[in-house]
């Protein structure tokens, strides 16, 4: 009985953290379609904010910046964790330990730090003026880290044995990647990409930095909450959460999927 | 033939070039910029350490210091205490559903910082909803959620405190709960056995979790400027307040540098408080499991 209650505690705990976590969230879409932002009771649906920040020239640059700075830095950052989590898992050598740490490094630094750490390094040692491609490299940082994750996540059921069966059979490493290994592990490369792109996407800190005055969605839903909010910030913020929510429940059918096809292992 | 050897190596190169050239060395950067001085928005290469002696004798930068440990402190314990029962509840009784209840803990965080603070200020503030709602049903507004450190500690455990849930469930993924049956059969409580048996074994998951909190609270920037108010500033206010209207870069410098440093001594408390990390639980195995 004690215990029973206790599990219900549990349970209840869990459902508040939901509520804390995703009222804000459910409460900035309700708004955007509210034409009183303010106190938006009794409902009163308009389209109007929807309509205000399609006609904002800002927002269109804005979201192919953060388009590009995304696309690159999910390919960049899904490219090197793959590659790093095959060697780690795949080849007992010395170093390993070494490499994992150094992957993994980037989450324990603070995002500010990497952001002004690579403006000053690119303008005062590389002499680089900030732009996408800089927004992209700085990104890909920490972004690489979670890609990481991601990819070990996934691949430490994998067996290995597999590719060396292809090349007994002759296969060469590339071939054996391609038709064995590839078709088994692309779900986990997919959530790495989608991962580090949605970070990315999203980032303030380091893209402001590398980026100045060039907007990017968060500079813009950043300089709106400066100017005092504007109303079709809420719209954005809508839009944006419904983008990543889709992404990800695409990202967890295909970690299902993608788990499902490495269980044959056992 | 290329060895075993070596296809590790070629394989991780790339990444690990790019890490170290667009990472560690600007992090080593800055520490050089930091003993040189800037003068009308240029860094000069002339060496001193006047950044750091005003750093640590002036009581302004010592005092946002502080201020930012003590949130960092706060936001961490907070978020350590809530996540434990969430967590075990996940690992022990998710069944079928542990994947998805995990994922929708840490699903909010990818929506990035921004949004998520701009979610935050329609609920907290004086014109959020909650103190919209008080005063339109004719009570006194909460004050504390109006622009002050309370509403800046609320908004980082708000954004952290997916990473707490995610660590120790990875901790939990390899803990076996039968030792739980074997102390009860033993006579021992549920409390006793979770202080004596699940906390001791699933303390890498803690650390781990209260290092990947503390160290971003303590940089936090964002969450302290919309939500903190005039008087709520932290640390990371006044080191971005550097890169931005005054462009003092060398001074900015020397402050992510001591930033910096706070960060690897707290990794290396923690790191050292937990022992061994591989007898504690956390392992690439029990990342499988997810």
């Amino acid at each position: 009985m004690r215990r029973q209650l206790s599990i219900a505690m549990q349970a209840a705990l869990l459902g508040a953290l939901y509520v804390f976590l995703y009222g804000p969230i459910v409460y900035i879409a309700y708004v955007s379609f509210q034409a009183n932002s303010v106190w938006p009771f009794p409902p009163e649906t308009t389209f109007d904010h929807y309509a205000s920040l399609w006609q904002e020239r800002d927002f269109h640059a804005g979201l192919a910046n953060s388009l590009l700075i995304a696309g690159g830095t999910g390919a960049l950052s899904s490219l090197f964790a793959t590659m790093a989590a095959m060697a780690v898992l795949k080849y007992r050598v010395a170093g390993r330990g070494l490499v994992a740490a150094l992957f993994l490094a980037p989450l324990f630094i603070a995002h500010v730090l990497i952001g002004i750490s690579s403006l000053m390094f690119n303008k005062a040692i590389l002499g680089l003026p900030g732009n996408i491609l800089s927004a992209i490299l700085a990104n890909s940082t920490y972004a690489t880290a979670f890609a990481f994750l991601v990819v070990i996540a996934q691949l430490a059921r994998y067996d290995w044995r597999l590719d060396d069966a292809a090349m007994v059979f002759g296969a060469t490493p590339g071939r054996a990647f391609r038709e064995v290994t590839l078709p088994l592990i692309w779900p986990a490369i997919l959530g790495a990409f989608i991962v580090s792109f949605l970070l990315s996407f999203n980032n303030l800190e380091i893209s402001f930095y590398n980026l100045g005055a060039v907007p990017t969605l968060p500079t813009l839903a950043w300089g709106s909450l400066r100017h005092g909010i504007s109303e079709e910030l809420y719209a954005l913020a809508a839009l944006i959460n419904l983008a990543v929510f889709v992404l990800l429940a695409l990202l967890y059918g295909l970690l299902r999927s993608g788990l499902l096809k490495l269980d044959y292992k056992d | 033939m290329l060895s075993n050897r070596q296809r590790f190596w070629f394989l991780v190169l790339p990444g690990a070039g790019f890490l170290v050239v667009f990472l560690v060395l600007p992090l080593v950067s800055i520490v050089v910029f930091s003993f040189w001085r800037t003068e009308s928005y240029t860094m000069i290469r002339e060496w001193n350490i006047a950044n750091y002696t005003v750093l640590f004798t002036d009581w302004t930068y010592i005092k946002f210091l502080l201020r930012s440990l003590g949130m960092a402190s706060i936001v961490s314990l907070v978020a350590l205490i809530y996540a434990w029962p969430v967590a075990l509840f996940i690992a022990r009784h998710g069944g079928r559903f542990k994947l998805i209840f995990l994922l929708l803990t840490s699903a909010p965080f990818l929506t990035g910082e921004i949004l998520r603070v701009t979610a935050l200020q329609q609920i907290l503030g004086p014109i959020g909803v909650i103190n919209m709602a008080l005063g339109n049903f004719g009570f006194e507004p909460i004050e504390a959620l109006m622009y002050t450190s309370t509403a800046t500690a609320i908004g980082l455990t708000y954004l952290w405190i997916p990473f707490m849930v995610l660590a120790i469930y990875l901790s939990l993924l390899n803990f076996d709960f039968e030792l739980l049956e074997v102390a009860k059969v033993n006579g021992a409580r549920p409390l006793r056995a979770f202080w004596e048996i699940t906390w001791p074994l699933n303390r890498a998951g803690s650390a781990i979790g209260v290092v990947l909190v503390f160290i971003p609270t303590l940089a936090s920037t964002i969450t302290s400027q919309f939500l903190g108010g005039p008087d709520g500033a932290l640390y990371g206010n006044i080191l971005a307040h550097q890169f931005g209207a005054t462009g003092t870069w060398a001074f900015g410098s020397a402050m992510g540098v001591v930033l910096f440093a706070i960060s690897l001594i707290v990794l290396y408390i923690v790191w050292k408080s937990v022992g061994d990390l591989r007898r504690s639980g956390v392992t690439i195995k029990g990342a499988g499991e997810l």
